[in-house]
């Protein structure tokens, strides 16, 4: 049975049920790792996982069951599941539908027939060539460890309102973490990685920028704390701004008044510099697919323009609450989870300079290329280790620091944006981020 | 299942096998706002296969359980295992072990998975009444109660054959509060390797409590301030402490790599009083495991003796590396991985101070409460968050402030502990080291010096 065909006779399965509603979420994935260790390949792993998620809803009660068998047998059996747990539940007040059939577009760049068919030789092959480059960069730096994963995933959604979609998608994550040695001194380890729908990227770059950043992390020096600019990579910028943006702009977390920006639509939250644009449909976008995770057609959400808050992101139960659309940001990370609400491909318009230029006109602050910290997307309080971080002083880079914190909040700092990059990157956390130099953080040193 | 097993294992024509049959199942009550999300049930079960060839590990999964897929999956692993091996220069040997014969199951008075459904979704729900309840200042709430049933075989080429059922309960509660277009959120949980007994010992009221009372106080509280201070680290978060800033470092991969304590067996590297163990059989411990997942029994290793490094913890492949024996931390999170160096139950021993006692000795300082996520790298330079900090001036417990990250050098605090209290805790934690895992942490509340990443 195709995985169409098992979400599709799950449906049936419900309605003979006496659903109310019903929807069935299958995935089937395969995933090729490579493991590094200790400097060397360590181990490779072929994975083959599937399964379905039952969502039952009766009387506004909602049930939901999943299973990795999907014989006919099994699905009827988790269908039942669901239909018992639905009526163990209590109903709630605030549910209105599923979602209901919209027109689906069709996205470039997603499914990459040569990566599907990758097996583990192909795989180590990237492995090795990234393993190599760092042997070349500089013989201090050596790989603790790493692994290149590539995944080739198939998913099909049905619901009981006429939803019955498929797609397939491929999706490749590489990192490695090198330290550097030298005369008995261990610097501390410094992550680089790449994500992507194909293999456009240059494993070689991944081995030679985690080799850089480890050997420009020896010997630190501690500076005296004070309150400054502070240059963030595209990672960190990623983490301590957008992560807190993107908790902000859940219309779960307005409608719930978990967010800081629940009443500020319209409203400046930023600096000009910044506007932000969540697109579900970016050609070849890490976080891209015709449809959401409830079937509804994705699309391009203006989320920040020049500074100010213009749209929140739905899935189809906050935007029924709202009597609006869903914006198609439903997000399941597995057929076992329930859909939430998350970002797609969480875009950072581009600035005008290069990350050098920015760097150049810094009289005195630090860059930071790696944040090990906290930080509450609620409130935007952040704090935590500087990793790979440089003193700048008179728009050089004077030195490496040592055991040095940056702490401040997201929603200020927000505010306090000088320079937005042009280098502009994906990350793992599915946005596009470019290097962003912030005023006003406050850099603590023992 | 187990007949299967036996039959493609004996098929196999690698040097050593190994099969790990996984089923988990879990039960989870999700209430948003005193709204239930959806009843969630369901399972996830799958075949790992793990060969040796020519000193080479070889790994494949597959969530297809008949006896071609499995077929197919101790193929694959084989031919992984050959291909990689030109790749690979150091060669894999394991250290001997007996091979056991056995069976666990978690130790349960009540036991969940036959509990009533709708009892369970009653102390979710009677739960986010009172936190709700707490004060008007709570603006939102996420209760959620769940129990994850692992059931694990593990049989190999050696003969090993052990079936082992663990069950875990797990309460969260996440608060918000907001005042004054000020927010605030706090989160506590409970979790054991328990029966739903654990209730009884950690009512989910009472963590809802905590976490209410805290979000509460917070939403008007500033930021605590930055730089080194004199701190006390309350009973809750000190399991992080020799989790994230100790435990990792004595994980024989990591110490391979030079992590700090590779050359520090046998050497001082902490204050006299701090003894520091991971157990793999304490008692409703969530890393407890009678046998890890490469079949070795687990045990109580002591990796910090009255501040003398004394062992690492070791799998099969390192423990053979050291020359010593295996100490059963081999551990995955699932079907889809091959057991890697974990820790199970990871504490410091208890002293005898009380709270008043530790705070005396502090002129200027904070009570730290209330434990977010963590990292350290094999450096020992580790970092995790608190939720609350306490200011301590002359000895006196005062106002409470917003929590920070805080930072230092594992062995530089440890060091500089001079004081542990009584109030030990067994918490429940997940760890993140290329893939999770359940561990439990503990301790005492303790006394010592950090970097807390405060405001200027």
């Amino acid at each position: 049975m195709s995985l169409q065909a098992s979400t599709q006779f799950a449906m049936k399965t419900c309605e003979k049920l006496g659903a109310d509603e019903a929807e069935a979420f299958a995935q089937k994935q395969r995933t090729v790792e490579v493991v590094l260790e200790r400097g060397e390949i360590q181990n490779e792993r072929v994975k083959v996982h599937q399964g379905i998620g039952i969502r039952f809803i009766k009387n506004r009660k909602l049930g939901f069951a999943f299973s990795s068998d999907i014989s006919k047998k099994n699905i009827q059996a988790t269908c039942r599941n669901a239909s018992v747990l639905s009526r163990t539940s209590i109903s709630n007040p605030d549910w209105v539908s599923l979602s209901t059939p919209t027109k689906v577009p069709k996205v470039i760049g997603i499914y990459d027939k040569e990566v599907a068919a990758f097996n583990s030789e192909d795989v180590l092959r990237l492995a090795e060539r990234a393993y190599k480059a760092v042997k070349e960069y500089d013989k201090r730096a050596f790989i603790d460890d790493g692994k290149f994963t590539v995944t080739s995933t198939e998913v099909a959604i049905s619901n009981s309102h006429g939803i019955d979609l498929a797609e397939k998608n491929t999706f490749l994550f590489c990192y490695l973490i090198c330290v550097a040695k030298e005369h008995g001194e261990v610097s501390s380890m410094a992550f680089e990685y790449e994500v992507a729908r194909s293999v456009q990227f240059s494993p070689e770059k991944i081995g030679r920028s985690s080799a850089e950043k480890a050997v420009a992390s020896l010997r630190p020096r501690a500076t005296k704390s004070f309150k400054g600019k502070v240059i963030l990579d595209p990672d960190p910028a990623s983490t301590i701004l957008l992560y807190p943006i993107i908790y902000s702009v859940n219309a779960e977390n307005v409608q719930r008044r978990r967010s800081i920006w629940m009443n500020k639509l319209g409203e400046k939250v930023a600096a000009k510099q910044l506007s932000i644009t969540d697109d579900g449909l970016l050609p070849n976008g890490i976080g891209s697919s015709s449809f959401d995770a409830e079937g509804v057609s994705r699309q391009k959400t203006q989320v920040i323009s020049k500074g100010a808050l213009k749209n929140f992101l739905y899935n189809s139960f906050t935007a029924n609450k709202e009597k609006r659309k869903s914006t198609g940001n439903a997000s399941r990370e597995n057929y076992y989870m329930l859909p939430t609400v998350s970002a797609s491909n969480f875009v950072v318009d581009s600035g005008k300079k290069k990350l050098d230029d920015i760097l150049a006109e810094v009289e005195k602050g630090i860059i930071v290329r790696r944040f090990s910290g906290n930080i509450r997307p609620d409130s935007g309080e952040f704090s935590g280790i500087a990793k790979q971080a440089s003193y700048i002083e008179k728009g050089e880079v004077k030195h490496a620091l040592r055991e040095t914190m940056i702490s401040g909040n997201t929603f200020q700092a927000l505010m306090n944006i000088i320079e937005i990059g042009s280098e502009t990157r994906p990350t793992f956390l599915k946005t596009y981020a470019p290097p962003i130099l912030l005023n006003n953080i406050n850099i603590i040193s023992k | 299942m187990l007949n299967v097993l036996s039959k493609c294992l004996e098929k196999s024509a690698a040097d050593y096998v190994e099969m790990r049959n996984h089923r988990r199942e879990s039960l989870t009550i999700v209430i948003k706002d005193g709204k239930v999300d959806a009843l969630n049930n369901g399972a996830i079960e799958g075949v790992c296969v793990r060969v040796l060839v020519n000193k080479s590990w070889g790994l494949a999964s597959t969530t297809i359980l008949d006896r071609k897929n499995i077929e197919k999956a101790l193929k694959e692993a084989t031919s992984l295992a050959k291909a990689s091996k030109p790749a690979k220069k150091r060669e894999v040997n394991l250290a001997e072990v007996k091979s056991h014969k056995a069976d666990y199951v978690t130790p349960m008075k009540r036991d969940p998975r036959k509990a009533d459904k709708e009892e369970l979704v009653r102390l979710v729900v009677d739960t986010d009444k009172e936190v709700r309840g707490f004060s008007k200042k709570i603006a939102s709430d996420n209760i959620s109660f769940s129990v994850v049933d692992d059931d694990l075989t593990f049989l190999s080429s050696e003969g090993a054959q052990i079936s082992q059922r663990i069950v875990r309960c797990f309460g969260s509660v996440m608060v918000t509060a907001r005042e004054k277009g000020n927010i605030a959120s706090a989160y506590e949980g409970m979790g054991a390797q328990s029966g739903l007994e654990v209730l009884k010992k950690k009512p989910l009221n009472e963590v809802g409590k905590i976490a209410a009372e805290r979000a509460d106080k917070l939403v008007s509280a500033k930021v605590a301030l930055g730089g080194v201070f004199p701190v006390i680290l309350e009973n809750k978060i000190v399991g992080l402490l020799a989790h994230e800033a100790v435990g990792h470092c004595a994980e024989a991969d990591l110490v391979h790599s030079g992590s700090f304590l590779r050359d520090k067996i046998g050497k001082r590297v902490a204050s006299g009083i701090v003894t520091l163990v991971d157990d793999g059989r304490f008692s409703d411990g969530l890393g407890t495991m009678m046998y890890d997942d490469e079949g070795v029994p687990t045990e109580k290793t002591v990796i910090i003796d009255k501040g003398v490094c004394q062992n690492f913890l070791h799998s099969r492949e390192t423990a053979y590396d050291f020359g010593v024996k295996p100490t059963g931390n081999a551990r995955a999170w699932d079907f889809e991985f091959d057991p890697i160096i974990r820790m199970r139950n990871t504490y410091i021993e208890s002293g005898d101070y009380s709270l008043e006692e530790l705070a005396e000795g502090i002129k200027e300082g904070y009570f730290l409460k209330g434990g977010l996520g963590g990292q350290a790298d094999f450096t020992g330079e580790f970092m995790f968050g608190t939720q609350e900090a306490v200011r301590i001036k002359n000895g006196r417990l005062g106002e409470s402030f917003r929590g920070v990250t805080i930072c230092g050098n594992a062995f530089a605090v440890l060091k500089k502990v001079d004081a542990i209290g009584k109030n030990f805790i067994m918490r429940a934690g997940r760890c993140g080291k290329e893939q999770i895992n359940y561990v439990g942490m503990g301790g005492a509340s303790l006394r010592t010096e950090l970097l807390l990443g405060g405001t200027k």
